[in-house]
């Protein structure tokens, strides 16, 4: 690492080391108000005019009337920026001199920047933020950089990553351990949704503070090991040691993602004996995203793929019937019966989610198709006398109903009718 | 008759209340106001027209005499046109704004093809004039013609030389031209709401259509244009209408480097997230990052303070987007975004973190598709030095797994051959004092070694079909003995010598053998065919077949022809090979 020159217009040292000749020179011209130094990953905001050492104006965000901003630390702008923007505090004016290795070096930047430049900037910084990880961009999670990581790669669904997490609640640290697992199986290891949100952004070796709002760490419902009580913002110091991707789509030929789709099936199984449901239809998704688009599948590898892609999407609709969602159930079963048109278990479980969303009339039908071509099946003839029930419990409850209404429109009528007459019998009285 | 039937309706409405016209009044005044025009009697029209007791009914049915205004206001010699433009400005001035829009852009998509620019020509400038009227509710309206007029011009041929442009004998440049007159009122509007309210709100409508109409002339006809720089053509209509674009897009609330950068700052790793997609289409971005970097257009208002690197990140997604189609436009743009955003970077300063990213890893393969399919041979070479000049860039880890993973999926002998002559070049740097590395000397070289010095079907191996391969691979072998000496053995190629015997010499030398023996058959058979049969010969004694396809009958002096030179290529390879031999056996290793 560099370290930088700064001297104030009296061109007095200020408290970073003077080595000048490093190729970064940062002369203070009016001090700023704030305290604080922004961090790597912070999104700054600053105006700027570009010259070159003869003077010519090459570049200026005051003449675009806008700020510029970028996220600090990160190689988006030329080294001399990275270095000399981060010992900015707000409301500074200072300037920079980049010799041209810590600027455009002999490439220059064309049109503007001939090689081989010295380049000077007056930098005004107006403010500075934590970045917002958040994909909605609502300020939920808030990531102040500690330590910067390095590669350009992140960890993405399903990545094993090796961290450590320190999880703090208005200055007590909760929560304090070395862990290893999966991205997508935080649930289990009471770690917040939003910590696992927060690895997805963070790069090999780094080292970040998060700042995460209820939405995204334990709701409403607080979590009681720990004794955090609901609508709680956490305080996460999160580094991520090491992690290894999980294959993208693209990245993995035909043979691999069938493969790796076996390997997935298992997880999953492993997890629905465990009840953990969610965790379970996480992997299953993960074959049918692999899985779906497999277009020229020949012989072997269409029966395989077809198979797994038929016991992904009819486990996943086992999942969601068990965490009472019917209707992506009801999705899957439909997706399940398109691959294997009088697949059992498909009508069946189709029949559960019907049954659940109140249709019974369609929930019947899958069942009584179940029986037909299955007879030996007896839940299904359960099944069905079930909806029977319930249709005609339906069926009371409308009458029922209908008579009220019809009962009441009968009485209102009659009011109606009453107060007319009472009026005519005014109006005709002379 | 038409003019006594047009006087008559307009006298009967004249009486009617509350303009409660019924639809045969609408049909009739339509039916006769046309044919009059149509006949030359637009003098009277326009007497009628402009008469104030008519105000109101020209209010209500005027518009419905554009088309045939328009069609006489188009033929520039008519004795007619300066009553119809009367009687037009007229109907533009007072009749309802809703459907004077609907009206005139009806006009527009209906023109015939060899008018579209004429119309345009004619139209927008009275279409600014009504969708002005519209005050605050006239973002839909905007949003409307321009895309009506958009896809009307993306029809026009583009024209391909600075001939072309000057002549514009389709009429692209000037409509160019007046698209930005019509705008700009709009823009104005826009800039002023920022003004005010400090800041642009994404649900500001109009700079949504505005927006909307910049990215969509990125794409059609900007993507397809080949703009002229300056010298060549001193006026560019076209490079105006570019300049401007960005311009606008930078005022309205749209930054430049946000929009180039616009895919890697995203936070969503999940692709195709549409509403996104849809607003800032990747086709047109592409386009901008090429006007941006190869044409250097509003270079003036970018920031000058990004890092190379990031550049190159944030566009290689346009490049491996360009390079994956096969128009020829699309692959010369795609060429020369990457080459201008490679010179920027330092050679070996792209880190090996960065082939992990999709574009890194596919742009490479995209290149190689071009180098050997495009049939244009200009945009093959071209390609074959972006392709070098992109290696060139990489650090000595990254080349390393960069080839090996080309030499895997390349699948063609002569990109093959090429990235072997890659690597000796690597290597031989690598044995220079200072350049020492363990990708191209130590552990991780032969492994590579192996993957290059091989047969890939043993001794069945098409020598002919891979011969790029081959000589090269047996240059790079002869080049490692002569080079490493054998009690430095820095490279361990000497070590591994007999296994790559077995390997690949052995098999070379049989597969050599059998082909020479195959080849002098069938030439000593199609020399004794040409005797005994004459000059007139016909049919052919063998088939020769290359690559699977069987080549045309061929005459007997032809068939000599290409047996001779198989029988010279094997006798090349064979050279290489003696020599290998005889160097290795010196020292006394076979």
């Amino acid at each position: 690492s560099c370290s930088v020159s700064r001297k104030n217009s009296n061109n007095n040292s200020c408290s970073f080391p003077v080595l000048s000749y490093l190729g970064i020179d940062v002369l203070v011209k009016k001090e700023g108000t704030g305290t604080e130094l922004p961090m790597t990953g912070d999104k700054v905001f600053v105006h700027y005019v570009g010259t070159l050492l003869d003077g010519t104006q090459f570049d200026s965000s005051r003449d675009r009337g806008e700020k510029f901003s970028f996220e600090l630390g990160k190689g988006q702008v030329i080294k001399a920026w990275d270095i000399g923007v981060a010992t900015m505090r707000v409301g500074e004016i200072c300037q920079l001199f980049c010799k041209p290795m810590y600027a455009y070096g002999a490439a220059g930047s064309p049109p503007k920047i001939p090689p081989n430049a010295t380049l000077v900037f007056q930098v005004e910084l107006f403010e500075f933020h934590g970045e917002d990880i958040t994909e909605d961009e609502d300020g939920g999670i808030i990531r102040r950089i500690v330590t910067k990581g390095e590669g350009y790669t992140k960890p993405n669904e399903g990545a094993s990553v090796e961290v450590h997490v320190e999880g703090n609640y208005e200055g007590c640290v909760f929560d304090d351990r070395d862990l290893k697992f999966e991205v997508g199986d935080g649930d289990s290891l009471d770690l917040p949704p939003g910590v696992e949100k927060a690895l997805q952004a963070m790069e090999q070796g780094e080292e970040a503070l998060f700042t995460i709002k209820p939405k995204y760490g334990f709701g409403n419902a607080g979590h009681a090991k720990f004794n955090i009580p609901p609508g709680a913002t956490l305080q996460y110091k999160i580094k991520l040691t090491a992690f290894e991707k999980a294959k993208e789509s693209w990245e993995m030929n035909t043979s691999e993602k069938l493969e790796q789709s076996v390997i997935v099936k298992e997880k999953g199984t492993q997890y629905f004996k465990d009840g953990k449901y969610k965790q379970a239809a996480v992997q299953y998704k993960r074959i049918v995203s692999w899985l779906e688009h497999e277009s020229s599948l020949q012989g072997e590898e269409e029966e395989k793929a077809k198979a797994l892609r038929l016991a992904a999407h009819l486990n996943l609709s086992m999942c969601y019937l068990k965490l009472q969602e019917p209707n992506p159930a009801l999705e899957n079963c439909d997706k399940a019966l398109e691959l294997d048109a009088n697949n059992e278990k498909a009508l069946f479980r189709r029949g559960e989610a019907l049954f659940v969303m109140k249709e019974f009339d369609r929930a019947k039908d899958d069942f009584q198709n179940v029986i037909q071509l299955y007879p030996a099946n007896k839940a299904a003839k359960s099944q069905v006398l079930l909806c029977q029930k319930h249709i005609k419990e339906q069926h009371e409850k409308d009458k029922r109903l209908y008579a009220n209404m019809f009962q009441k429109f009968a009485e209102r009528d009659a009011k109606v009718s009453a107060s007319m007459c009472f009026l005519c019998s005014i109006v005709k009285c002379d | 008759m038409a003019l006594e039937q047009f006087s008559d309706v307009v006298q009967r409405c004249q009486t009617i209340q509350d303009e409660n016209f019924s639809p045969v009044d609408f049909d009739l005044f339509q039916s006769a106001g046309k044919t009059c025009i149509e006949q030359g009697d637009g003098a009277q029209v326009l007497s009628i027209i402009i008469d104030d007791k008519n105000t109101n009914i020209v209010r209500c049915m005027g518009w419905n005499l554009l088309e045939p205004l328009v069609k006489v206001l188009l033929k520039k010699e008519d004795k007619n046109r300066p009553h119809c433009h009367a009687i037009f400005t007229h109907i533009i001035e007072v009749c309802s704004s809703k459907e004077l829009v609907v009206g005139l852009l009806e006009q527009v998509e209906e023109a015939e093809s060899d008018a579209i620019a004429e119309v345009i020509i004619l139209l927008l400038r009275p279409l600014q004039t009504v969708l002005l009227k519209l005050g605050k509710k006239k973002s839909s309206s905007v949003g409307m013609a321009l895309s009506t007029v958009l896809g009307q011009v993306a029809q026009l041929p583009v024209p391909l030389s600075k001939e072309q442009e000057e002549d514009d004998v389709f009429g692209l440049c000037r409509c160019c031209t007046a698209l930005l007159d019509f705008i700009r009122p709009f823009v104005e509007e826009v800039k002023e709401n920022i003004k005010h309210s400090r800041s642009v709100s994404r649900d500001d409508e109009l700079k949504g259509e505005i927006l909307k109409f910049c990215m969509k002339s990125l794409s059609e006809p900007l993507l397809e244009v080949q703009l002229k720089d300056p010298d060549t053509l001193e006026q560019s209509p076209l490079r105006d209408f570019a300049t401007e674009i960005l311009v606008i897009l930078s005022s309205i609330g749209e930054p430049l480097p946000n929009l180039l950068c616009h895919n890697m700052l995203r936070k969503r790793e999940v692709p195709g997230f549409l509403e996104e997609e849809v607003r800032y289409p990747k086709e047109s971005l592409a386009c901008l990052a090429h006007l941006l970097f190869v044409k250097h257009i509003a270079m003036d208002i970018f920031p000058a303070v990004l890092s190379p690197i990031f550049l190159l990140q944030c566009n290689m997604e346009y490049v491996e987007l360009l390079l994956s189609r096969t128009e020829e436009s699309w692959l010369q743009k795609g060429l020369e975004l990457y080459e201008k955003s490679l010179v920027r970077v330092e050679d070996c300063s792209l880190p090996v973190d960065l082939l992990d990213l999709k574009p890194f890893f596919s742009v490479p393969q995209n290149l190689v598709k071009v180098m050997t399919l495009c049939p244009v041979q200009t945009v093959r070479t071209k390609g074959l030095s972006v392709f070098q000049l992109s290696i060139d860039k990489f650090t000595t880890e990254a080349k390393y797994k960069l080839f090996r993973c080309l030499l895997k999926t390349s699948e063609h002998a002569g990109v093959e051959g090429y990235i072997i002559k890659n690597i000796k070049n690597q290597i031989d740097l690598s044995l220079g004092p200072g350049n020492e590395n363990e990708w191209f000397l130590g552990k991780h070289l032969l492994p590579l070694l192996h993957q290059v010095l091989r047969l890939p079907q043993g001794p069945e191996t098409d020598l002919l079909h891979n011969l790029d391969r081959i000589m090269e691979s047996l240059n790079l072998l002869r080049y490692l003995l002569i080079r490493d000496k054998e009690w430095e053995n820095e490279t361990g190629i000497w070590s591994e010598l007999h296994k790559i015997e077995d390997s690949f010499l052995k098999p070379l030398r049989m597969g050599l053998n059998m082909s020479k023996a195959h080849y002098e058959a069938e030439l000593k058979n199609a020399k004794e065919n040409k005797k005994s049969s004459g000059t007139e010969s016909k049919a052919a004694a063998c088939t020769v077949t290359v690559e699977n396809e069987r080549l045309p009958n061929m005459t007997p002096e032809m068939q000599l022809q290409v047996l001779q030179s198989a029988l010279f290529t094997f006798d090349l390879i064979e050279s290489v090979l003696a020599r290998i031999e005889e160097i290795a056996e010196a020292k006394g290793r076979v």
